[in-house]
């Protein structure tokens, strides 16, 4: 990403938390697994309540054991990376906007990219580890309120009821789900896989918004078929690559379960 | 000893602590006084669910690395496994951390959650149904930034001990070393 993978074992001239991230990485001491890509920055990971999910491994964790190094005025302007060198390495924070900036791009930018791996054809389809191992619950979240809020917008009565019910049955939906995976042996992560489930929403989003324009019933239909066939595309790899071929149907009936409710739900607010 | 900061009574990063105090403070704000002003459940519940939203990121991403010095996150790594990731500054950063900043994060943190909760309690005793959803996914954020520190200050000190551990035996054998090979 904005790091690059080479940085060369020595202590002298490093000021920022990246920098020593990827030294303590290339460092022989280190118990990691070398990761083919640099170690991300912090990233603005939705809710990590479940810290200690069935499968988790022991947390690999840094710490950057070295004392502070001369400052080295090079290496210690801001950097996209870890933005401001926000340690006591004694380079001075300047404003908090810089990198907060760079922060909330390359989170929108890797909101982005999940969305045209997930959604869209790309190469990485077949391999879902792949694909979206750079999982964020942000997309989600935006995807959830906007289909909230269009069906919401549509209705013409109970309008806090079906916003509230909507997004209660999407979330508990992309839970439940991902247990369903989960339980029946598959192997998938549960951050990722709520990841996916949200991404997935996009075909839908752009659904409800083309019937929230108030026309023919028949068109309604013709549209939330094509972009419920979209979603069903989107999430068919990945969740059929979790399971068992033997249970492919069983985990993914219930996806089409869902994304056909929440269809019928777009139909038939007016 | 004395602190390396002019003195513990000022805040190293007041303007850090404000925005680590500001979303929080005004979700619970626009929660508890919407009611007053808004008859929509859909712009309480966008509202005060966004601004929770931005209340996690800023402390995850900016106001935890500035104020104490500490990172946490999640990657998936080759295998395909979850691994989370805990970082922190080296021992002598952490201890010129300021006190009065780091008062500051724990306490707004643990405050939140609190009140989130207290709050829950309320929409439950009026069975709400709507606000219990807000108060939840808000009370959900708080959390995990606080198991998610929590877990990272935990790590830090073990590592911090294990370095101290490994540096004493290093230098131990370091002077053995020398001493033997002086001689």
């Amino acid at each position: 990403m904005s790091h690059g993978d080479s940085i060369p074992f020595h202590s002298s001239s490093q000021s920022d938390i990246d920098e020593i991230e990827n030294l303590i990485n290339s460092d022989a001491l280190s118990a990691t697994v070398p990761t083919a890509r640099p170690p991300s920055p912090p990233r603005a990971s939705f809710p990590s309540a479940a810290l200690a999910p069935p499968y988790q491994k022991v947390p690999r964790s840094f710490s950057l054991p070295l004392p502070p190094p001369p400052v080295d005025p090079s290496a210690a302007g801001p950097r996209p990376g870890g933005g401001v060198a926000a340690d006591g390495f004694g380079s001075p924070t300047d404003t908090l906007t810089e990198p907060v900036l760079d922060t909330v791009k390359r989170d929108l930018t890797r909101i982005v990219i999940n969305l045209k791996l997930v959604v869209f054809p790309n190469p990485f389809r077949e391999d879902p580890g792949k694909a979206l191992r750079d999982w964020d619950l942000w997309g989600p979240f935006f995807f959830i309120i906007f289909l909230g809020l269009t069906l919401s917008w549509s209705a013409s009565v109970k309008k806090s009821q079906v916003f509230a019910v909507a997004f209660a049955v999407l979330a508990a939906g992309a839970v439940i789900l991902t247990m369903n995976v989960l339980l029946l042996g598959g192997r998938i992560i549960f951050f990722q896989s709520l990841s996916l489930l949200g991404y997935c929403l996009f075909p839908l989003d752009i659904g409800a918004l083309i019937c929230s324009l108030k026309i023919n019933v028949v068109v309604k239909i013709i549209v939330v078929s094509i972009t419920l066939a979209w979603s069903y595309w989107a999430a068919y790899p990945f969740m059929s690559a979790a399971v068992d071929p033997r249970r492919k149907a069983l985990a993914l009936y219930p996806v089409f379960l869902m994304y056909i409710s929440v269809g019928f739900f777009i139909i038939a607010i007016d | 000893m004395d602190r390396v900061q002019p003195s513990g009574e000022n805040y190293a990063n007041p303007r850090t602590c404000f925005f680590h105090v500001l979303f929080k403070a005004a979700a619970l704000a626009f929660y508890v006084l919407s009611a007053l002003f808004v008859s929509s459940f859909v712009i309480i519940f966008v509202v005060t669910v966004f601004l929770a939203a931005l209340d996690f990121w800023v402390v995850k991403n900016v106001s935890g690395r500035i104020l104490v010095g500490l990172r946490w996150w999640n990657e998936i790594d080759e295998q395909g496994e979850s691994v989370w990731k805990f970082q922190c500054l080296d021992q002598e950063s952490l201890a010129r951390m300021n006190k009065k900043d780091s008062w500051l994060f724990w306490w707004t943190l643990y405050l939140t959650a609190v009140s989130w909760i207290f709050l829950g309690v309320f929409s439950l005793i009026r069975f709400q149904a709507d606000y219990l959803l807000v108060v939840g996914v808000c009370l959900s954020l708080s959390i995990a930034n606080i198991v998610g520190f929590t877990k990272c200050r935990k790590d830090a000190k073990k590592q911090i001990q294990q370095f101290a551990t490994k540096t004493i035996a290093s230098q131990f054998t370091s002077s053995l070393q020398s001493a033997f090979s002086v001689v």
